[in-house]
């Protein structure tokens, strides 16, 4: 096994990052409120850079895995500290990074528990970040278990509508998940022989037989998937988000999902291919029926969060399509489409929070005409929609292009049904453009302030990021395709 | 004779004397005899660690002196000390008692010393009986209404029944074999429960230590008795007393050498029917001691589910667990000592604006629920991996499958009491909590450990698996 040791940990700088801004935010006097938004943005700020720096020095020619860093954790049972960087979590670690980032610009205005919140967000924060980097099933679950529970004072404690149900909706039915993950998780490392928990050495072929693929297959298929939102798995999703704050939606929807079908990607299917070939069918229909089921479940509601929240279900059915297509260009695509619709979903929910700060409602048919008022505001939330519609120019248009591509060779019916939703989709956001930001004007709003410059420069980020990575996808993709066919090369 | 080797129960003997004393004259005054015991308390830690590595068999074969028993040892004079720390208030109890009280604490505790060394079928009884007798007091030496008395009579009728159904387990074995010795027990050990007289002997042997440690079938005095007596006897029973039967459960299972078929399935049953009922009961409850009672008779599931699994991780794991649970359920107690300052019951309501009032004991709470209910980074969750990974080894999936999934229940009502702590609101606005200095460097410290042990293992686990090695 070739393993290149880094020079620097880059990886653990970026936890120890967060551990610090944590530690430092924990010490600070309640009502410093300003240097507690400051630390954090420079927590955020140093692992962006951080993440950025290992998207541009990771070596694509020679792939695999790089930056590796490893220590024994727990020798008896063949627990390491064990990290590294390959084409699929590198993308979402700059994900994670540009969401961090902007989700602490976006909530610069807050006020209230200031303190409590920043430290739960950075804790929340590290585990997924800890997540993306592990190459130890050990501590892939523990980081994955680290993100979620944070979840639970975020919501009820600074959420909206709902909030406490919400919130409790989201932490059962994430924990119910990871009720399933854990034993999967230990029998596949009982099984191997190995007495390990290193995913490389688990990956080995032939260390499972095809039985215990399908068997561990399906249980963190099921645990990841609820996260991952799934269907039938995904209705903690519209709740969680709609009682969220802003920014906490933003990382939710942004990252937490994918935490889901990462999961799915680096544990079920790099250990479990076999497995993997065995549920790809139903992996396929579920995928379908949630493309579809989100576009028309969110073309009747009027709530804006919950329309945001039934398009994440129906664009993370592109990703799980993607995935179970068990082509190259499927896994690229699905990767693609994690990083941005994780973007897009950001910039939608930041743009809607800074809304409904400002007039207090996200109901469709309470507002109207706001374009007039807040036209940079506007132009950001079309901006995403039009992302999500899959406009050429974006980078979701060549995630989903990919996926169908794959899909109509692949399952021919199922594409063609999903690609029909996607019309529909079109329609879905149009709609909501259309009622929401341009027609009639409320005069109740007439007096709504738009965006200020320090408000508009993550939405402006996102923006970027996500015209960057449409104009240029071989940046993305170069990086995606060095883990994704070997990973196509070893069912063969 | 080699008296070193026994220098821990030598010194809690001492310091009982010296208690004994105490209460016999008229009494110092509350805050000096606190610091007294606390002092006492702290030196048992000391000799009882620094005896960590002494061996030997003594008084004839009946009294053994191993890694296993002294590691054990050393948990029980924490769990003492930590107990005494939370007594500083300790108002739920007549002044004039206050000598006896710690005289009691400390004489139970040199019970579970006995307890957790000997080898021998009378001597496990009577160090059993020295630690259950002073707990029979305790509960009902609480100040107030008659709840106290009605847990006291609970307890102790239980307690005694269980003790008599232990008598005749201990007849059986004796009977069985023809020695007292469990040593030359273990060593016909498979061949003995194979035997009808030898499994019935050895069921009725182990409900002794089912009782304390509330497993199903043996755990309807707990809710009651959980609640009844003061917060600082309750804090004791739920740390130190569990600590002790989790001790004898791995010692005895071990020296049968591990669970044979039958055994293993009424084991299986026991930690289903403890994990389920125990998750599904706390759910309801609106008492925190009640609650907690619920949650330990749960927890006392999944300690059993490593037990039952037979093997050096099991036990490794069962004991790492030990420690883990000693921390965390002495954590969440010391937040009900604390809040419920007058000594009263906590209801979970009033936790209300627990995070503004004390933001450290409301951190200390959120991670002590947070460990029980199994969320990494804690200790908590640490320690289950380990019973289940040891389970699994064992081939019991279906088993960790369902003791994941009561993992999953019991998050509602620890997410619940998280909620109580951080969301919630008190109708009026309560005053913040005072913390002394020691106590807040006592929650720093418990906070530092719950995180510590989740994140840093290694170093509790192998010295658990040093002290596990030795049963096999």
């Amino acid at each position: 096994m070739n393993i290149a040791f880094a020079t620097f940990p880059f990886l653990s700088t970026i936890l120890l990052a967060c551990a610090v801004g944590l530690l430092l935010i924990l010490f600070i006097p309640e009502d410093r409120k300003g240097l507690i938004k400051w630390i954090s943005l420079a927590t955020s700020g140093l692992t962006l850079l951080v993440a950025l720096y290992l998207f541009l020095a990771y070596d694509r020619v020679q792939g695999g895995l790089q930056f590796v860093e490893k220590a024994t954790w727990v020798k008896s049972l063949g627990i390491s500290y064990f990290n590294g960087v390959d084409g699929f979590n590198l993308p979402l670690l700059l994900l994670t990074g540009i969401i961090f980032f902007t989700g602490v610009l976006t909530m610069w205005e807050m006020e209230e528990r200031v303190k409590e919140f920043f430290a739960f967000f950075i804790l929340l924060v590290t585990g997924v970040y800890g997540f993306f980097m592990s190459m130890d099933l050990f501590f892939l679950f523990v980081w994955y278990d680290v993100s979620l529970f944070p979840m639970y004072p975020l919501i009820a404690v600074w959420g909206s509508t709902r909030r406490e149900y919400g919130a409790m909706k989201l932490f059962l039915y994430l924990l119910a998940g990871s009720a399933l993950i854990l034993p999967a998780i230990i029998y596949l490392a009982v099984h191997s022989g190995a007495n390990t928990f290193n995913l490389i050495l688990l990956m080995r072929p032939g260390t499972f037989t095809p039985f215990q693929q399908e068997f561990a297959f399906l249980l963190l298929y099921l645990g990841f998937g609820i996260l991952a939102g799934v269907w039938p798995f995904h209705s903690w999703s519209p709740e969680g988000h709609g009682a969220a704050p802003t920014s906490v939606s933003m990382i939710h929807a942004g990252v937490l999902m994918k935490l889901g079908a990462f999961g799915i990607l680096r544990v079920a299917i790099s250990l479990c291919p076999e497995g993997w070939q065995f549920w790809s069918q139903p992996m396929a229909i579920l995928a379908t029926i949630g493309i579809i089921y989100g576009v028309l479940v969110g073309l009747r509601q009027t709530d804006l969060k919950y329309v945001v929240a039934y398009s994440s279900v129906s664009h993370m059915g592109i990703v799980g399509l993607g995935l179970s297509t068990l082509t190259v260009e499927g896994l690229n695509g699905a990767v693609f489409q994690m990083f941005a619709h994780g973007i897009m979903t950001a910039l939608l929910f930041s743009s809607l929070g800074y809304l409904y700060d400002r007039t207090h409602t996200r109901m469709i048919p309470e507002l109207g005409g706001i374009s007039r008022q807040a036209p940079i505001l506007s132009t950001f939330f079309v901006v995403g929609s039009l992302a999500g519609m899959g406009v050429p120019g974006f980078a979701n248009f060549w995630a989903e292009i990919m996926v169908f591509i794959s899909t109509l060779k692949v399952y021919p019916v199922l594409g063609v049904l999903a690609v029909s939703a996607l019309v529909l989709g079109a329609l879905f956001f149009l709609r909501v453009i259309q009622k929401t930001f341009y027609g009639p004007e409320n005069e109740k709003f007439a007096s709504l302030s738009d965006l200020s410059l320090g408000l508009g420069l993550p939405r402006l980020i996102l923006a970027v990021t996500m015209l960057l990575f449409g104009l240029f996808p071989g940046l993305m993709l170069d990086v995606i395709q060095t883990a994704s066919i070997p990973l196509i090369g070893r069912l063969h | 004779m080699n008296w070193e080797a026994c220098t821990p129960e030598l010194f809690f003997l001492l310091a009982a004397a010296l208690l004994f004393l105490a209460a016999m004259l008229k009494g110092p005054r509350p805050r000096r005899l606190h610091r007294f015991v606390l002092l006492i308390a702290a030196l048992g830690v000391l000799v009882t660690v620094a005896a960590v590595r002494r061996e030997g068999l003594l008084f004839a074969g009946v009294y053994r002196v191993d890694l296993f028993s002294q590691v054990f040892k050393a948990l029980f004079a924490c769990g003492f000390f930590l107990t005494v720390c939370a007594c500083s208030d300790l108002n739920t109890i007549r002044e004039t008692r206050h000598a006896e009280f710690y005289f009691l604490l400390v004489t139970s505790t040199l019970g579970m010393m006995i307890l957790v060394s000997s080898v021998h079928l009378l001597v496990l009884y009577l160090a059993l009986e020295l630690t259950s007798y002073p707990l029979y007091v305790l509960v009902p030496l609480r100040k107030g209404e008659g709840v106290h008395v009605e847990a006291g009579i609970k307890y102790f009728l239980v307690g005694i029944s269980c003790s008599a159904l232990m008598l005749f387990g201990l007849a059986l074995l004796f009977g069985a074999v023809g020695t007292t010795s469990l040593l030359e027990m273990g060593r016909l050990g498979p061949l003995l429960i194979a035997t009808p007289i030898g499994f019935i002997g050895l069921m009725f042997t182990l409900s002794g230590f089912f009782f304390k440690l509330a497993l199903f079938p043996f755990h309807v005095w707990a809710p009651g008795v959980y609640q009844g007596a003061a917060n600082q006897v309750t804090t004791y029973i739920a740390t130190t007393t569990k600590v002790a039967a989790i001790a004898i459960l791995v010692r005895m299972v071990a020296l049968i050498g591990g669970p044979d078929i039958h055994l293993g399935l009424v084991l299986q049953g026991m930690a289903l029917a403890s994990m389920t009922l125990g998750n599904l009961a706390a759910i309801i409850q609106k008492d925190m001691k009640r609650l907690l009672a619920y949650s330990a008779v749960a927890q006392g599931g999944y300690v059993l589910v490593g037990i039952l699994s037979g093997n050096l991780s099991g036990y490794a794991g069962a004991i790492f667990y030990a420690a883990a649970y000693l921390v965390t359920s002495f954590t969440c107690f010391l937040v009900v000592v604390k809040v419920a300052s007058d000594g009263s019951n906590l209801q979970i309501a009033q936790l209300a604006g627990l995070h503004r009032r004390s933001p450290l004991l409301a951190t200390a709470l959120m991670l002590g629920v947070f460990s029980l209910g199994g969320i990494p980074p804690t200790i908590g969750f640490t320690g289950k991996f380990f019973l289940f990974t040891a389970a699994m080894k064992s081939g019991h999936f279906f088993l960790v499958l369902t003791a994941m999934a009561n993992v999953a229940v019991s998050l509602y009502y620890y997410a619940l009491i998280v909620k109580a702590a951080y969301v919630l609101e008190p109708d009026e606005n309560l005053p913040p909590i005072f913390l002394s200095v020691p106590a807040k460097l006592l929650t720093t410290t418990l906070i530092l450990l719950i995180l510590m042990g989740g994140l840093f293992p290694q170093y509790l686990y192998e010295a658990a698996r040093a002290a596990a090695r030795v049963l096999l």
